[in-house]
Protein backbone atom coordinates (compact mmCIF):
# COMPACT_ATOMS: atom_id res chain seq x y z
CA UNK A 1 0.00 0.00 0.00
CA UNK A 2 2.98 2.57 1.16
CA UNK A 3 4.81 1.25 -2.04
CA UNK A 4 2.24 1.88 -4.68
CA UNK A 5 1.29 5.06 -2.84
CA UNK A 6 5.35 6.14 -3.12
CA UNK A 7 5.37 5.25 -6.64
CA UNK A 8 2.41 6.84 -7.71
CA UNK A 9 3.03 9.23 -6.13
CA UNK A 10 6.10 9.95 -7.45
CA UNK A 11 4.85 9.20 -11.09
CA UNK A 12 2.57 12.10 -10.80
CA UNK A 13 5.38 14.80 -9.34
CA UNK A 14 7.81 13.11 -12.04
CA UNK A 15 8.56 16.39 -13.26
CA UNK A 16 9.85 17.26 -9.79
CA UNK A 17 12.42 15.42 -9.92
CA UNK A 18 15.89 16.97 -11.36
CA UNK A 19 17.46 13.85 -12.02
CA UNK A 20 15.11 11.55 -13.54
CA UNK A 21 17.57 8.62 -14.05
CA UNK A 22 18.14 8.91 -10.51
CA UNK A 23 14.74 8.86 -9.46
CA UNK A 24 13.88 5.88 -11.73
CA UNK A 25 16.55 4.02 -9.97
CA UNK A 26 15.01 4.76 -6.69
CA UNK A 27 11.83 4.12 -7.34
CA UNK A 28 13.35 0.31 -8.26
CA UNK A 29 15.27 -0.26 -5.40
CA UNK A 30 12.01 0.77 -3.47
CA UNK A 31 10.10 -2.22 -5.45
CA UNK A 32 12.89 -4.78 -5.01
CA UNK A 33 13.35 -4.24 -1.61
CA UNK A 34 9.85 -3.96 -0.59
CA UNK A 35 9.85 -7.24 -2.41
CA UNK A 36 12.79 -8.86 -0.50
CA UNK A 37 11.31 -7.68 2.64
CA UNK A 38 7.82 -9.21 2.06
CA UNK A 39 9.58 -12.53 1.15
CA UNK A 40 12.12 -12.14 4.44
CA UNK A 41 9.82 -11.17 7.59
CA UNK A 42 7.67 -14.11 5.60
CA UNK A 43 9.86 -16.21 7.52
CA UNK A 44 9.97 -15.66 11.51
CA UNK A 45 13.75 -17.28 11.25
CA UNK A 46 14.84 -14.64 8.91
CA UNK A 47 13.59 -12.01 10.68
CA UNK A 48 16.89 -11.19 12.21
CA UNK A 49 18.96 -7.98 13.86
CA UNK A 50 20.22 -7.56 9.99
CA UNK A 51 17.63 -7.54 8.16
CA UNK A 52 15.79 -5.26 10.75
CA UNK A 53 18.98 -3.29 10.29
CA UNK A 54 19.16 -3.65 6.35
CA UNK A 55 15.79 -1.96 6.31
CA UNK A 56 15.94 0.90 8.03
CA UNK A 57 18.82 1.53 6.41
CA UNK A 58 17.49 1.34 2.82
CA UNK A 59 14.53 3.55 4.09
CA UNK A 60 17.16 5.74 5.39
CA UNK A 61 19.34 6.13 2.44
CA UNK A 62 16.18 7.01 0.32
CA UNK A 63 15.51 9.80 2.47
CA UNK A 64 18.82 10.74 2.54
CA UNK A 65 19.45 10.45 -1.03
CA UNK A 66 16.24 12.79 -1.88
CA UNK A 67 18.24 16.47 -2.31
CA UNK A 68 20.26 14.50 -4.70
CA UNK A 69 17.36 13.37 -6.78
CA UNK A 70 14.64 15.81 -5.89
CA UNK A 71 17.31 18.58 -5.67
CA UNK A 72 17.21 20.81 -2.97
CA UNK A 73 14.10 22.15 -1.52
CA UNK A 74 12.12 19.53 -2.31
CA UNK A 75 8.80 18.84 -0.66
CA UNK A 76 8.00 15.23 -0.24
CA UNK A 77 10.89 12.40 0.21
CA UNK A 78 11.04 9.79 -2.36
CA UNK A 79 9.66 7.12 0.01
CA UNK A 80 7.61 8.97 1.50
CA UNK A 81 5.39 7.03 3.71
CA UNK A 82 7.08 4.10 2.76
CA UNK A 83 9.29 4.73 5.05
CA UNK A 84 6.53 3.46 7.37
CA UNK A 85 7.30 0.25 6.77
CA UNK A 86 10.53 -0.18 8.33
CA UNK A 87 9.28 2.16 11.38
CA UNK A 88 6.21 -0.74 11.70
CA UNK A 89 8.64 -3.55 11.17
CA UNK A 90 11.21 -2.03 14.28
CA UNK A 91 8.17 -1.58 16.54
CA UNK A 92 7.03 -4.89 15.78
CA UNK A 93 10.63 -6.64 16.82
CA UNK A 94 11.66 -4.32 19.54
CA UNK A 95 8.29 -2.66 20.77
CA UNK A 96 8.65 0.56 22.27
CA UNK A 97 12.26 0.85 21.97
CA UNK A 98 11.98 -0.04 18.58
CA UNK A 99 9.50 1.93 17.46
CA UNK A 100 11.39 5.13 19.00
CA UNK A 101 14.64 4.55 18.03
CA UNK A 102 13.45 3.69 14.54
CA UNK A 103 11.37 7.51 14.36
CA UNK A 104 13.63 8.89 15.80
CA UNK A 105 16.78 7.37 12.98
CA UNK A 106 13.92 8.47 10.43
CA UNK A 107 12.76 11.79 11.61
CA UNK A 108 16.21 13.29 12.12
CA UNK A 109 17.02 11.89 8.68
CA UNK A 110 14.29 13.57 6.98
CA UNK A 111 14.63 16.98 9.11
CA UNK A 112 18.38 16.89 8.25
CA UNK A 113 18.42 16.61 4.52
CA UNK A 114 15.41 19.33 4.67
CA UNK A 115 16.14 23.18 4.09
CA UNK A 116 13.51 24.24 5.82
CA UNK A 117 11.45 22.57 8.06
CA UNK A 118 7.96 23.75 7.78
CA UNK A 119 4.89 23.22 10.18
CA UNK A 120 3.64 20.51 7.94
CA UNK A 121 7.25 18.70 8.65
CA UNK A 122 7.20 18.86 12.52
CA UNK A 123 3.63 17.49 12.15
CA UNK A 124 4.71 14.46 10.23
CA UNK A 125 8.02 14.18 12.79
CA UNK A 126 5.94 14.00 15.75
CA UNK A 127 3.23 11.67 14.51
CA UNK A 128 5.89 9.06 13.62
CA UNK A 129 8.01 9.54 16.90
CA UNK A 130 4.60 9.28 19.03
CA UNK A 131 3.65 6.30 16.65
CA UNK A 132 6.37 4.30 16.61
CA UNK A 133 6.77 3.67 20.69
CA UNK A 134 2.56 3.64 20.33
CA UNK A 135 2.82 0.86 17.80
CA UNK A 136 5.67 -1.18 19.65
CA UNK A 137 3.65 -0.65 22.95
CA UNK A 138 0.67 -2.25 21.37
CA UNK A 139 2.72 -5.08 19.59
CA UNK A 140 4.35 -6.24 23.07
CA UNK A 141 0.73 -6.26 25.05
CA UNK A 142 -0.69 -8.31 22.28
CA UNK A 143 2.09 -10.74 22.78
CA UNK A 144 2.06 -10.91 26.15
CA UNK A 145 -1.64 -11.38 26.41
CA UNK A 146 -1.16 -14.27 23.24
CA UNK A 147 1.23 -15.33 25.54
CA UNK A 148 -0.96 -15.44 28.73
CA UNK A 149 -3.45 -17.26 27.00
CA UNK A 150 -1.42 -19.70 25.26
CA UNK A 151 -0.61 -20.72 29.58
CA UNK A 152 -3.85 -20.48 30.05
CA UNK A 153 -4.72 -22.66 27.45
CA UNK A 154 -2.22 -24.94 28.55
CA UNK A 155 -2.90 -25.33 32.05
CA UNK A 156 -6.66 -26.02 31.18
CA UNK A 157 -5.42 -28.53 29.08
CA UNK A 158 -3.13 -30.47 31.46
CA UNK A 159 -6.27 -29.93 33.73
CA UNK A 160 -8.50 -31.94 31.97
CA UNK A 161 -5.96 -34.64 31.00
CA UNK A 162 -4.86 -34.41 34.75
CA UNK A 163 -8.78 -35.42 35.70
CA UNK A 164 -9.45 -38.02 32.90
CA UNK A 165 -5.72 -39.66 34.08
CA UNK A 166 -7.38 -39.24 37.85
CA UNK A 167 -10.74 -40.83 37.25
CA UNK A 168 -9.19 -44.03 34.87
CA UNK A 169 -6.64 -44.30 38.63
CA UNK A 170 -9.55 -43.67 40.98
CA UNK A 171 -11.91 -46.19 38.97
CA UNK A 172 -9.43 -48.88 39.36
CA UNK A 173 -8.12 -48.27 42.66
CA UNK A 174 -11.68 -48.61 43.76
CA UNK A 175 -12.67 -51.30 41.90
CA UNK A 176 -9.36 -53.06 43.87
CA UNK A 177 -10.50 -52.11 46.94
CA UNK A 178 -14.19 -52.95 46.90
CA UNK A 179 -13.28 -56.51 45.32
CA UNK A 180 -10.43 -56.95 48.62
CA UNK A 181 -13.59 -55.95 50.73
CA UNK A 182 -15.88 -58.23 49.63
CA UNK A 183 -13.17 -61.09 49.34
CA UNK A 184 -11.94 -60.26 52.74
CA UNK A 185 -15.28 -60.83 54.28
CA UNK A 186 -16.25 -64.06 52.64
CA UNK A 187 -12.18 -65.48 53.54
CA UNK A 188 -12.79 -64.66 57.54
CA UNK A 189 -10.67 -64.42 59.87
CA UNK A 190 -7.36 -61.70 59.19
CA UNK A 191 -8.54 -61.74 55.89
CA UNK A 192 -11.91 -59.85 56.36
CA UNK A 193 -9.74 -57.35 59.36
CA UNK A 194 -8.37 -56.40 55.75
CA UNK A 195 -11.71 -56.09 53.62
CA UNK A 196 -13.08 -53.87 56.70
CA UNK A 197 -9.81 -51.46 56.19
CA UNK A 198 -10.03 -51.88 52.33
CA UNK A 199 -13.95 -50.72 52.31
CA UNK A 200 -12.98 -48.37 54.31
CA UNK A 201 -10.68 -46.62 52.07
CA UNK A 202 -13.26 -47.43 49.28
CA UNK A 203 -15.54 -45.19 51.37
CA UNK A 204 -13.72 -42.54 52.04
CA UNK A 205 -12.27 -42.39 48.59
CA UNK A 206 -15.33 -42.30 46.84
CA UNK A 207 -16.84 -39.78 49.02
CA UNK A 208 -13.09 -37.76 48.06
CA UNK A 209 -14.18 -37.87 44.58
CA UNK A 210 -18.00 -36.83 44.77
CA UNK A 211 -16.78 -33.71 46.75
CA UNK A 212 -13.61 -33.02 44.08
CA UNK A 213 -16.20 -33.76 40.99
CA UNK A 214 -18.78 -31.25 42.34
CA UNK A 215 -16.48 -28.27 43.36
CA UNK A 216 -14.65 -28.69 40.02
CA UNK A 217 -17.61 -28.19 38.50
CA UNK A 218 -17.91 -24.75 40.33
CA UNK A 219 -14.31 -23.47 39.98
CA UNK A 220 -15.51 -19.72 40.18
CA UNK A 221 -17.00 -20.16 43.55
CA UNK A 222 -13.85 -22.13 45.39
CA UNK A 223 -12.64 -19.98 47.11
CA UNK A 224 -15.27 -16.89 47.25
CA UNK A 225 -17.10 -19.32 50.57
CA UNK A 226 -20.48 -17.70 49.87
CA UNK A 227 -22.07 -21.09 48.62
CA UNK A 228 -21.75 -24.49 49.50
CA UNK A 229 -23.41 -27.93 48.36
CA UNK A 230 -25.21 -29.48 51.46
CA UNK A 231 -25.07 -32.49 49.77
CA UNK A 232 -21.50 -33.71 48.64
CA UNK A 233 -20.62 -31.98 52.37
CA UNK A 234 -22.91 -34.12 53.98
CA UNK A 235 -21.78 -36.92 51.32
CA UNK A 236 -18.29 -36.84 53.24
CA UNK A 237 -19.84 -38.23 56.28
CA UNK A 238 -19.75 -41.39 54.18
CA UNK A 239 -16.48 -42.11 55.24
CA UNK A 240 -17.51 -42.94 59.20
CA UNK A 241 -18.41 -46.71 59.93
CA UNK A 242 -21.45 -47.75 58.54
CA UNK A 243 -22.99 -44.22 58.21
CA UNK A 244 -25.02 -44.48 54.45
CA UNK A 245 -26.19 -41.02 52.69
CA UNK A 246 -29.17 -40.53 50.36
CA UNK A 247 -29.52 -37.30 48.94
CA UNK A 248 -30.66 -35.82 45.25
CA UNK A 249 -28.70 -35.83 42.38
CA UNK A 250 -28.20 -32.41 42.05
CA UNK A 251 -26.38 -29.74 43.94
CA UNK A 252 -28.00 -28.41 47.09
CA UNK A 253 -26.41 -25.13 47.09
CA UNK A 254 -26.79 -22.89 50.30
CA UNK A 255 -24.91 -20.11 52.32
CA UNK A 256 -21.68 -22.11 53.51
CA UNK A 257 -22.12 -21.29 56.99
CA UNK A 258 -25.99 -22.91 57.15
CA UNK A 259 -24.28 -26.09 55.44
CA UNK A 260 -21.73 -25.94 57.81
CA UNK A 261 -24.03 -25.94 60.79
CA UNK A 262 -26.11 -28.30 59.00
CA UNK A 263 -23.19 -30.79 58.66
CA UNK A 264 -22.26 -30.28 62.31
CA UNK A 265 -25.49 -31.08 63.69
CA UNK A 266 -25.91 -34.21 61.62
CA UNK A 267 -22.24 -35.18 63.04
CA UNK A 268 -23.57 -34.54 66.65
CA UNK A 269 -26.62 -37.02 65.60
CA UNK A 270 -24.41 -39.24 64.31
CA UNK A 271 -21.75 -39.39 67.25
CA UNK A 272 -24.54 -40.01 69.83
CA UNK A 273 -25.78 -43.22 67.51
CA UNK A 274 -21.79 -44.22 67.97
CA UNK A 275 -22.28 -43.72 71.71
CA UNK A 276 -25.27 -45.01 72.47
CA UNK A 277 -26.03 -47.75 69.99
CA UNK A 278 -22.54 -48.99 68.97
CA UNK A 279 -19.75 -47.92 67.16
CA UNK A 280 -19.78 -49.86 64.05
CA UNK A 281 -24.00 -49.60 64.29
CA UNK A 282 -25.55 -48.88 61.01
CA UNK A 283 -27.41 -45.01 60.52
CA UNK A 284 -28.74 -43.28 57.88
CA UNK A 285 -29.18 -40.26 56.83
CA UNK A 286 -31.55 -38.37 54.27
CA UNK A 287 -31.53 -35.11 52.45
CA UNK A 288 -34.17 -33.81 50.33
CA UNK A 289 -34.15 -30.53 49.03
CA UNK A 290 -37.75 -28.40 48.34
CA UNK A 291 -38.04 -24.78 46.89
CA UNK A 292 -38.81 -23.40 50.33
CA UNK A 293 -36.84 -25.69 52.49
CA UNK A 294 -34.59 -28.51 53.51
CA UNK A 295 -35.18 -31.77 55.19
CA UNK A 296 -32.88 -33.91 56.76
CA UNK A 297 -32.90 -37.31 58.67
CA UNK A 298 -31.04 -39.12 60.59
CA UNK A 299 -31.87 -42.50 61.49
CA UNK A 300 -30.45 -45.76 63.63
CA UNK A 301 -32.26 -48.49 64.60
CA UNK A 302 -30.70 -48.97 67.85
CA UNK A 303 -32.61 -49.71 71.22
CA UNK A 304 -34.28 -46.09 71.40
CA UNK A 305 -34.18 -43.51 73.81
CA UNK A 306 -36.11 -45.06 77.37
CA UNK A 307 -39.24 -43.07 78.25
CA UNK A 308 -38.41 -40.08 80.63
CA UNK A 309 -34.52 -40.03 80.42
CA UNK A 310 -34.35 -36.79 78.69
CA UNK A 311 -36.93 -34.85 81.04
CA UNK A 312 -34.81 -36.25 83.86
CA UNK A 313 -31.75 -35.24 82.20
CA UNK A 314 -33.23 -31.83 81.66
CA UNK A 315 -34.13 -31.84 85.44
CA UNK A 316 -31.18 -32.21 86.72
CA UNK A 317 -30.30 -28.99 84.86
CA UNK A 318 -28.55 -30.86 82.10
CA UNK A 319 -29.13 -30.26 78.81
CA UNK A 320 -27.83 -33.00 76.95
CA UNK A 321 -27.13 -33.64 73.54
CA UNK A 322 -30.51 -33.27 72.56
CA UNK A 323 -31.42 -30.09 73.33
CA UNK A 324 -28.16 -28.76 71.75
CA UNK A 325 -29.47 -30.35 68.97
CA UNK A 326 -32.06 -28.14 68.77
CA UNK A 327 -30.66 -25.25 69.68
CA UNK A 328 -28.58 -24.90 67.00
CA UNK A 329 -31.40 -25.81 64.57
CA UNK A 330 -33.49 -23.35 66.06
CA UNK A 331 -30.55 -20.52 65.18
CA UNK A 332 -31.07 -21.56 61.87
CA UNK A 333 -34.94 -20.77 61.68
CA UNK A 334 -35.85 -24.51 61.66
CA UNK A 335 -37.15 -27.26 64.14
CA UNK A 336 -35.62 -30.60 65.14
CA UNK A 337 -37.91 -33.39 66.20
CA UNK A 338 -36.86 -36.43 68.04
CA UNK A 339 -38.88 -39.86 67.76
CA UNK A 340 -37.85 -42.66 69.42
CA UNK A 341 -39.01 -46.04 70.23
CA UNK A 342 -38.65 -50.24 69.84
CA UNK A 343 -37.41 -48.88 65.95
CA UNK A 344 -34.64 -47.26 66.72
CA UNK A 345 -34.03 -43.19 66.92
CA UNK A 346 -34.90 -40.77 64.71
CA UNK A 347 -33.88 -36.96 63.97
CA UNK A 348 -36.04 -35.18 61.69
CA UNK A 349 -34.40 -31.54 61.14
CA UNK A 350 -36.42 -28.93 58.85
CA UNK A 351 -34.63 -25.90 58.00
CA UNK A 352 -36.46 -22.70 55.63
CA UNK A 353 -34.52 -21.21 53.09
CA UNK A 354 -35.11 -17.79 52.64
CA UNK A 355 -34.97 -18.46 48.84
CA UNK A 356 -34.19 -15.01 46.62
CA UNK B 1 -41.67 -64.89 33.52
CA UNK B 2 -41.46 -65.13 37.28
CA UNK B 3 -42.38 -68.79 38.11
CA UNK B 4 -40.06 -70.79 35.39
CA UNK B 5 -37.19 -68.45 35.50
CA UNK B 6 -36.96 -69.43 39.51
CA UNK B 7 -36.75 -72.93 38.78
CA UNK B 8 -34.21 -72.67 35.29
CA UNK B 9 -30.67 -70.91 35.63
CA UNK B 10 -31.44 -67.03 35.31
CA UNK B 11 -28.94 -66.60 31.87
CA UNK B 12 -26.84 -63.46 33.20
CA UNK B 13 -24.35 -61.26 31.45
CA UNK B 14 -21.49 -59.60 33.21
CA UNK B 15 -20.39 -56.41 31.73
CA UNK B 16 -17.41 -54.55 33.66
CA UNK B 17 -14.18 -53.42 31.86
CA UNK B 18 -11.96 -54.59 34.95
CA UNK B 19 -11.16 -58.54 34.32
CA UNK B 20 -10.26 -59.08 38.01
CA UNK B 21 -14.11 -58.02 38.63
CA UNK B 22 -15.82 -59.83 35.52
CA UNK B 23 -14.09 -62.54 36.61
CA UNK B 24 -14.77 -62.38 40.27
CA UNK B 25 -18.66 -61.95 39.79
CA UNK B 26 -19.00 -64.11 36.95
CA UNK B 27 -17.38 -67.42 39.26
CA UNK B 28 -19.73 -65.86 42.40
CA UNK B 29 -22.31 -66.00 39.71
CA UNK B 30 -21.73 -69.33 38.25
CA UNK B 31 -21.02 -71.40 41.90
CA UNK B 32 -24.72 -69.91 42.84
CA UNK B 33 -26.14 -71.56 39.84
CA UNK B 34 -26.54 -68.94 37.45
CA UNK B 35 -25.84 -69.11 33.86
CA UNK B 36 -23.30 -66.82 32.74
CA UNK B 37 -23.95 -66.43 29.17
CA UNK B 38 -21.88 -63.91 28.22
CA UNK B 39 -19.31 -61.35 29.45
CA UNK B 40 -17.95 -58.13 28.16
CA UNK B 41 -15.33 -55.53 28.78
CA UNK B 42 -16.75 -52.64 26.56
CA UNK B 43 -20.48 -50.69 25.81
CA UNK B 44 -20.07 -52.41 21.74
CA UNK B 45 -18.78 -55.97 22.71
CA UNK B 46 -21.46 -55.88 25.30
CA UNK B 47 -24.33 -54.80 22.64
CA UNK B 48 -23.20 -57.02 20.03
CA UNK B 49 -22.75 -60.33 23.16
CA UNK B 50 -26.45 -58.99 24.21
CA UNK B 51 -28.09 -59.48 21.19
CA UNK B 52 -26.67 -63.03 20.52
CA UNK B 53 -26.78 -64.03 23.98
CA UNK B 54 -30.11 -62.65 25.18
CA UNK B 55 -29.37 -62.95 28.80
CA UNK B 56 -32.50 -62.36 31.79
CA UNK B 57 -30.08 -60.30 33.28
CA UNK B 58 -27.06 -57.88 32.54
CA UNK B 59 -25.23 -57.40 35.78
CA UNK B 60 -23.50 -53.58 33.97
CA UNK B 61 -20.79 -51.86 35.34
CA UNK B 62 -21.35 -47.90 34.65
CA UNK B 63 -17.92 -47.01 34.02
CA UNK B 64 -17.35 -48.88 30.77
CA UNK B 65 -15.65 -47.94 27.60
CA UNK B 66 -17.90 -46.58 24.95
CA UNK B 67 -20.71 -46.69 24.91
CA UNK B 68 -21.24 -46.22 28.31
CA UNK B 69 -23.15 -47.79 31.17
CA UNK B 70 -25.94 -45.74 30.27
CA UNK B 71 -25.96 -46.40 26.56
CA UNK B 72 -26.00 -49.84 26.91
CA UNK B 73 -29.03 -49.95 29.31
CA UNK B 74 -31.20 -47.66 26.56
CA UNK B 75 -29.87 -49.83 23.75
CA UNK B 76 -29.99 -53.64 25.11
CA UNK B 77 -33.99 -52.16 26.51
CA UNK B 78 -34.94 -50.95 23.74
CA UNK B 79 -33.66 -54.28 21.75
CA UNK B 80 -35.56 -56.74 24.27
CA UNK B 81 -37.52 -54.77 26.45
CA UNK B 82 -38.11 -58.03 28.77
CA UNK B 83 -34.41 -58.19 29.79
CA UNK B 84 -33.26 -56.46 32.92
CA UNK B 85 -30.77 -54.20 34.20
CA UNK B 86 -29.17 -54.50 37.63
CA UNK B 87 -26.04 -51.95 37.96
CA UNK B 88 -23.01 -52.32 39.70
CA UNK B 89 -20.77 -49.54 40.07
CA UNK B 90 -17.98 -48.76 41.98
CA UNK B 91 -18.05 -44.87 40.97
CA UNK B 92 -20.01 -42.68 43.09
CA UNK B 93 -21.35 -40.95 40.22
CA UNK B 94 -24.77 -40.02 41.37
CA UNK B 95 -25.59 -38.78 38.29
CA UNK B 96 -25.06 -41.42 35.73
CA UNK B 97 -26.87 -43.98 38.38
CA UNK B 98 -29.95 -41.84 38.42
CA UNK B 99 -29.64 -41.77 34.69
CA UNK B 100 -29.32 -45.38 34.12
CA UNK B 101 -31.85 -45.66 35.86
CA UNK B 102 -33.77 -43.79 34.21
CA UNK B 103 -32.80 -45.46 31.13
CA UNK B 104 -34.54 -48.39 32.45
CA UNK B 105 -32.34 -50.04 35.11
CA UNK B 106 -34.30 -51.78 37.85
CA UNK B 107 -31.39 -51.99 40.09
CA UNK B 108 -28.68 -50.40 41.53
CA UNK B 109 -25.99 -51.80 43.82
CA UNK B 110 -22.19 -50.94 44.74
CA UNK B 111 -19.62 -53.03 44.21
CA UNK B 112 -18.72 -52.90 48.14
CA UNK B 113 -22.18 -54.93 48.46
CA UNK B 114 -21.48 -58.68 49.55
CA UNK B 115 -21.36 -61.95 47.59
CA UNK B 116 -25.15 -62.59 49.25
CA UNK B 117 -26.65 -59.25 48.48
CA UNK B 118 -25.06 -59.55 45.16
CA UNK B 119 -26.47 -62.73 44.39
CA UNK B 120 -30.11 -61.68 45.73
CA UNK B 121 -30.03 -58.33 44.04
CA UNK B 122 -29.91 -60.60 40.31
CA UNK B 123 -32.73 -63.23 41.49
CA UNK B 124 -34.53 -60.33 42.57
CA UNK B 125 -34.06 -58.28 39.15
CA UNK B 126 -34.59 -61.53 37.32
CA UNK B 127 -38.36 -61.93 38.98
CA UNK B 128 -39.14 -58.61 37.84
CA UNK B 129 -38.95 -56.60 41.08
CA UNK B 130 -36.94 -53.22 41.60
CA UNK B 131 -33.48 -53.65 43.69
CA UNK B 132 -33.35 -50.07 45.72
CA UNK B 133 -30.18 -49.37 47.77
CA UNK B 134 -30.98 -45.90 50.17
CA UNK B 135 -28.59 -44.01 47.87
CA UNK B 136 -30.82 -44.89 44.69
CA UNK B 137 -34.26 -43.99 46.43
CA UNK B 138 -32.87 -40.39 47.81
CA UNK B 139 -31.31 -39.37 44.34
CA UNK B 140 -34.88 -40.81 42.55
CA UNK B 141 -37.06 -38.93 45.39
CA UNK B 142 -34.50 -35.95 44.36
CA UNK B 143 -35.64 -36.08 40.74
CA UNK B 144 -39.02 -36.23 41.77
CA UNK B 145 -38.69 -33.29 44.08
CA UNK B 146 -36.74 -31.35 41.05
CA UNK B 147 -39.38 -31.78 38.66
CA UNK B 148 -42.04 -30.68 41.25
CA UNK B 149 -39.98 -27.75 41.46
CA UNK B 150 -42.51 -25.20 40.07
CA UNK B 151 -39.09 -22.81 39.57
CA UNK B 152 -37.44 -25.73 37.36
CA UNK B 153 -40.16 -26.84 35.38
CA UNK B 154 -43.59 -26.12 33.82
CA UNK B 155 -44.27 -29.16 32.15
CA UNK B 156 -47.70 -30.20 32.69
CA UNK B 157 -46.69 -33.74 31.95
CA UNK B 158 -44.19 -33.80 34.86
CA UNK B 159 -44.47 -37.07 36.56
CA UNK B 160 -45.79 -37.25 40.36
CA UNK B 161 -45.59 -39.96 43.05
CA UNK B 162 -48.75 -40.04 44.78
CA UNK B 163 -48.55 -39.44 49.14
CA UNK B 164 -48.24 -43.07 49.73
CA UNK B 165 -45.52 -43.70 47.37
CA UNK B 166 -43.72 -40.65 48.57
CA UNK B 167 -43.77 -42.18 52.31
CA UNK B 168 -43.00 -45.72 50.86
CA UNK B 169 -39.87 -44.15 48.92
CA UNK B 170 -38.63 -41.93 52.04
CA UNK B 171 -38.73 -44.49 54.20
CA UNK B 172 -36.16 -47.11 51.66
CA UNK B 173 -33.92 -44.15 51.74
CA UNK B 174 -33.94 -43.95 54.92
CA UNK B 175 -32.49 -47.40 54.71
CA UNK B 176 -35.55 -49.24 55.81
CA UNK B 177 -36.21 -52.65 53.82
CA UNK B 178 -39.08 -53.80 51.77
CA UNK B 179 -40.04 -55.99 55.11
CA UNK B 180 -40.15 -52.99 57.98
CA UNK B 181 -41.75 -50.57 55.45
CA UNK B 182 -44.19 -52.96 54.86
CA UNK B 183 -44.35 -53.37 58.55
CA UNK B 184 -44.50 -49.49 59.54
CA UNK B 185 -47.02 -48.64 57.24
CA UNK B 186 -49.01 -52.11 57.71
CA UNK B 187 -49.07 -53.35 53.96
CA UNK B 188 -47.85 -56.48 52.16
CA UNK B 189 -44.92 -56.94 51.34
CA UNK B 190 -46.29 -57.46 47.67
CA UNK B 191 -47.57 -53.68 47.83
CA UNK B 192 -44.76 -52.34 49.14
CA UNK B 193 -42.32 -53.53 46.13
CA UNK B 194 -45.03 -52.20 43.66
CA UNK B 195 -45.44 -48.59 45.39
CA UNK B 196 -41.58 -48.63 44.88
CA UNK B 197 -41.58 -49.75 40.97
CA UNK B 198 -44.13 -47.53 40.20
CA UNK B 199 -42.17 -44.47 41.49
CA UNK B 200 -39.35 -45.56 39.02
CA UNK B 201 -41.86 -46.70 35.85
CA UNK B 202 -42.93 -42.59 36.34
CA UNK B 203 -39.88 -41.56 36.02
CA UNK B 204 -38.92 -44.02 32.53
CA UNK B 205 -41.83 -42.98 31.49
CA UNK B 206 -41.33 -39.44 32.11
CA UNK B 207 -37.85 -40.00 30.59
CA UNK B 208 -39.49 -41.67 27.50
CA UNK B 209 -41.47 -38.60 26.85
CA UNK B 210 -39.02 -36.68 27.45
CA UNK B 211 -36.80 -38.58 24.70
CA UNK B 212 -39.40 -38.69 22.07
CA UNK B 213 -40.83 -34.73 22.21
CA UNK B 214 -36.99 -33.91 22.04
CA UNK B 215 -36.84 -36.19 18.72
CA UNK B 216 -39.34 -34.40 17.66
CA UNK B 217 -38.43 -30.99 17.94
CA UNK B 218 -35.42 -31.82 16.56
CA UNK B 219 -37.17 -33.11 13.23
CA UNK B 220 -35.86 -37.13 13.76
CA UNK B 221 -39.15 -38.11 13.06
CA UNK B 222 -39.27 -37.27 9.66
CA UNK B 223 -36.85 -39.68 8.14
Amino acid sequence: MTLANAVVLNLYRADNFQRPVAGVVCVVVMVAWTAVAVWAYAAPRRRTVGLLVADLAVAVALLAVTPLVKGDGFNATVPGFWVAGALLAWAVRYRWVGGLLAAVVLSATDLLVREEITQANYGNVFLIVIGGPIVGFMCGSLQEMAAERDRAERTAAAAAERARLARAVHDGVLQVLSLVQRRGAELGGEAAELGRLAGEQESRLRTLIRTQERTAERPGEVGGDAVLDLAAELGRLESRAAVTVAAPATPVELPADVVRELCAVVGACLDNVAVHVGPQAPAWVLLEAFADRVELSVRDEGPGIPAGRLEQAAAEGRLGVSESIRGRVADLGGTATLSTGSFGTEWEIVVPLGRR
Amino acid sequence: MSADTAEQAIRVMVVDDHPMWRDAVERDLQQAGFDVVAVAATGTEALARFKAARPQVVVLDLQIPEPDGVGVTREALAHDPSARVLVLSASGEQADVLEAVKAGATGYLVKSASREELLDAVRRVARGDTVFTPGLAGLVLGEFRRLADPAASTDPMQPQLTERETEVLKMVAKGMSYKQVAERLVLSHRTVQNHVQNTLRKLQMHNRVELTRWAIEQGLDED
